[in-house]
């Protein structure tokens, strides 16, 4: 109950703080984008940081950019390749 | 192939002993890379069956304890480039255009761009959707996805199997991802997923 009565004070000031609109939004898709390929700078996960407690736009961002990625990762099928390749390989390099 | 000047004194035992312990694990990898490469199976099987027969032969020109992966993709890459892409029904002038229009348009787009498509409408697309609007990409484009979110490649690894310096790595991914989205965007919305 303690936790209640000071959570929404907490919420209220955040949510006076979101930003709606992301004047830099091209620069921070592009670091968005190193963050999730786990390439990114000090810098920019400096910048990651304090983006993504406030901004909106980055924050939906960060979301999808995250989904396009894990769903390329893990939702398309992997053929395995054809066993009369294998052979022809295998033949070829031991003739 | 690597130019790369080595040292490296393979006997016939270790050409074999290296080929199936750091080459073969990778054949899958390889298979599907070639398959988006050419979108076409019989080309595909010859072009990784070339990939291999090649890597077999420069052996010697391979580090051991290096990334085979890596070394084997970018052989496989520069076969397509040179073998494929040219006998290939003609698509490779189209690629051209679209992707000297998409960098030129660049500048222009990259500040004002946003694709209105929900993490939730990808979220709802299958795997068969999402490999069909990636391979609706030009072939360059259509790579470095491939690389990076497919294979797991790192920027660095990437810029060595294409040829190309880190930072083209890093613009050529962002555009490609642009154009995905637009394309996931479609499906999306002809799936009736979108908001």
């Amino acid at each position: 109950m303690n936790a209640s009565s000071t959570t929404p004070s907490v919420t209220e000031v955040a949510q006076k703080q979101m930003k709606h609109t992301c004047e830099h939004h091209a620069e921070c898709m592009k670091i968005i984008q190193a963050i999730l390929d786990d390439e990114a700078s000090e810098a920019e996960k400096d910048h990651f940081r304090e983006n993504m407690d406030k901004c909106i736009p980055c924050i939906e961002a960060y979301r999808l950019e995250k989904c396009i990625k894990d769903s390329l990762t893990l939702k398309i099928v992997k053929k395995p390749c054809p066993e009369s390749i294998l052979n022809t390989i295998m033949s070829k390099i031991n003739s | 192939m690597s130019e790369t000047l080595t040292t490296n004194e393979y006997t016939d035992d270790l050409r074999y002993e290296v080929f199936n312990r750091e080459f073969m694990p990778h054949i899958d990898s390889m298979y599907n890379f070639a398959f988006r490469l050419t979108m076409d199976e019989d080309d595909a099987n010859d072009l990784v069956q070339d990939t291999y027969l090649k890597a077999f032969r420069f052996i010697s020109s391979f580090e051991q304890g290096t990334n085979a992966k890596a070394w084997l993709f970018r052989i496989l890459k520069n076969s397509f480039i040179n073998d494929y892409r040219k006998k290939s029904k003609e698509p490779s002038k189209v690629d051209y255009q679209e992707v000297e229009t998409t960098y030129n348009s660049e500048e222009a787009s990259d500040t004002t761009y946003t694709v209105d498509l929900r993490a939730d409408a990808v979220q709802e697309l299958i795997g068969d959707e999402v490999a069909n609007a990636l391979n609706a990409l030009p072939v360059d484009f259509r790579t470095v996805i491939i690389l990076c979110d497919i294979e797991g490649f790192t920027y660095e690894e990437m810029a060595k199997i294409l040829d190309i310096p880190i930072g083209t790595v890093r613009s050529r991914l962002h555009r490609a991802r642009n154009l995905l989205k637009e394309k996931l965007r479609s499906y999306a919305s002809s799936m009736g997923y979108d908001s």
